[in-house]
């Protein structure tokens, strides 16, 4: 697969999608006009991916780093859908960490990662703070 | 009355309810994001807390949103293209103690009574209540129709530091005006 790769807008998030590193990258604010178009073929390009691991287990993990911002409830849906489908890989034995990371003092940022943490059983979901 | 001190009225009224800025038309997701730009900005001049800046921002872009995506007065472009604009009232002042957004726009009739069902529901909430009331609807698969407004709505109250106001005002048979105020 093509490395998945989106430069940061405004009003979108870096995206940098390397399946052949097993790493997948999102940064910057995110409130999309239209946030099913923005993120359907990102999350449609997660489901042939996970495929391929559930075919053929990595050695090492995926590791997904996420650092946002800012972002809308539409972009907090996708994430939702992103992390179901990791959480569920993981479950299937894919090994995957997610790493959250949210400048000190941000409290809705880190909030939200608290949130989303609770969902991560079977995958790693680590909060990282930075300066 | 000259039109300067009619208009200068107008902005004296405004002033003095404590209005940042207010805008009534028609708004686009262009006018939604150079609005918010100017309000993060004129928030930062004043040094404004980064965590309230970013509450006030949040509850902003679901409210204009919302006018986006529901008010029932709105243009669709001819070439099928998805540019969209719906009227709307934007209001976003702040008062002796608290940031306040307002929207407000014409709803038909029945979206009017969901809203409120919604509304009445969320207002009765705790805040602990709507943040795990939200965490509950993130996980949901979306509702047919909704295009994200039920999330948007518990994130302005969740978002809130006081309860939310709402209220809705019948124009004919079909027709109501609904607006929503949220303090920060």
């Amino acid at each position: 697969m093509d490395r998945l790769q989106l430069p940061q807008t405004e009003r979108s998030p870096l995206v940098d999608f390397d399946f052949d590193r097993q790493q997948l990258r999102l940064e910057g604010e995110s409130y999309p006009e239209d946030a099913a178009a923005f993120f359907g073929p990102l999350i449609a390009a997660l489901d042939r991916y996970l495929e391929r691991l559930r075919a053929e287990p990595p050695a090492s993990a995926l590791i997904v780093d996420l650092r946002l911002a800012y972002f809308n409830s539409s972009s907090a849906k996708a994430f939702m859908n992103i992390f179901q489908r990791l959480e569920a890989a993981a479950r299937d034995g894919i090994e995957v960490r997610v790493n959250w990371h949210y400048q000190t003092d941000d409290e809705t940022m880190m909030e939200f990662g608290e949130d989303f943490r609770e969902d991560f059983q079977a995958a790693r979901f680590e909060l990282c703070v930075f300066d | 009355m000259p039109i300067a001190t009619q208009y200068f009225d107008v902005h004296q009224r405004m002033r003095d309810q404590g209005v940042i800025f207010s805008f009534v038309g028609y708004v686009s997701e262009g006018i939604l994001f150079s609005l918010g730009e100017a309000l993060k900005q004129k928030m930062r001049l004043e040094e404004t807390d980064a965590n309230v800046t970013k509450r006030v921002f949040s509850i902003f872009v679901e409210q204009v949103q919302n006018i986006i995506r529901y008010s029932a007065e709105r243009l669709h472009a001819d070439s099928g293209t998805p540019a969209e604009m719906s009227s709307g009232l934007i209001t976003v002042g702040r008062d002796a103690t608290h940031f306040f957004v307002v929207c407000g726009n014409i709803v038909g009739r029945s979206e009017g009574e969901d809203l409120r069902v919604r509304l009445d529901e969320l207002v009765r909430m705790d805040p602990d209540t709507i943040k795990s009331y939200y965490r509950e609807k993130l996980r949901e698969p979306p509702e047919a129709g909704s295009r994200g407004a039920s999330i948007g709505l518990i994130e302005i109250a969740r978002r809130s530091t006081r309860p939310i106001e709402f209220g809705l005002t019948e124009l004919d048979a079909d027709r109501a005006f609904f607006c929503l105020k949220a303090y920060i």
